[in-house]
């Protein structure tokens, strides 16, 4: 099927790789169907709603900035994206890139959750303190005037 | 909003699936037991706002590419 997208045009897609939200994402109430495209890296991947054409998300992997994060899930979350084992999900936390690159951030309190095999996926509410809504991947400032760091040199032409 | 007084395991029934207990009553500090279906997300307000206004700025997201900088460490 056609989809049209602001950010990637019209892109052709199977209908059978549309996810379906079992709960929506908070404040996101009307948009239940998604599908998944590649990002630049293999932990970032676009979530394109195929209700809006404007509408997307960023997700990345945690893992990648958090080895150890991990994902408590309620059994009754389980069976609702109708899986018996965390390990059947795909976890990924939403990317905020706001105008202030040094600001790009990721929430690891409200996970994406994502069955593969049947396309059934959620936000998650985790009971963790620890781990932020939001998470800087950027360094904090050191100091007025100190070199920035190598790693986001980029970002700041 | 509708409001309703309640003494200590008193309870409110929300529709016919829901229910909010008052389990304990201590001078500024209420603890609520809630039974809801498991398709009802039960969550305290504050975080539940904090989640969605952090979702509607991840939605105005802007360049993917900046992100790949900035993970390269």
């Amino acid at each position: 099927m056609q989809l049209e997208t602001v950010r990637f045009g019209t892109l052709e897609v199977a209908p059978d790789a549309i996810i379906t939200f079992t709960q929506p994402i908070l404040g996101f109430q009307e948009y239940r169907r998604f599908v998944q495209l590649p990002g630049p890296s293999d932990y970032l991947r676009w979530l394109q709603s195929t209700e809006s054409s404007e509408l997307a998300f960023i997700m990345m992997v945690p893992t990648v900035l958090v080895p150890d994060y991990h994902v408590d899930v309620r059994p009754a979350e389980l069976s609702e994206l109708a899986v018996s084992s965390i390990e059947e999900l795909e976890v990924y936390t939403l990317v905020v890139v706001p105008e202030d690159k040094s600001k790009v951030r990721t929430n690891l309190r409200a996970p994406i959750l994502i069955n593969p095999r049947l396309r059934l996926a959620k936000q998650a509410l985790l009971d963790r303190s620890d781990y932020p809504i939001q998470f800087f991947l950027a360094p904090p400032h050191q100091g007025q005037g100190q070199a920035r760091e190598a790693s986001h040199a980029g970002l700041n032409p | 909003m509708l409001v309703l007084t309640r003494k200590e395991d008193e309870s409110i029934m929300i529709g016919d699936d829901i229910e909010v207990k008052v389990l304990d009553l201590k001078e500024s500090q209420v603890k609520l037991g809630i039974v809801a279906p498991k398709s009802v997300a039960v969550h305290r307000r504050e975080v539940y706002l904090a989640i969605q206004s952090e979702n509607t700025q991840a939605a105005a997201a802007a360049q993917i590419d900046a992100l790949t900088d900035l993970i390269q460490r």
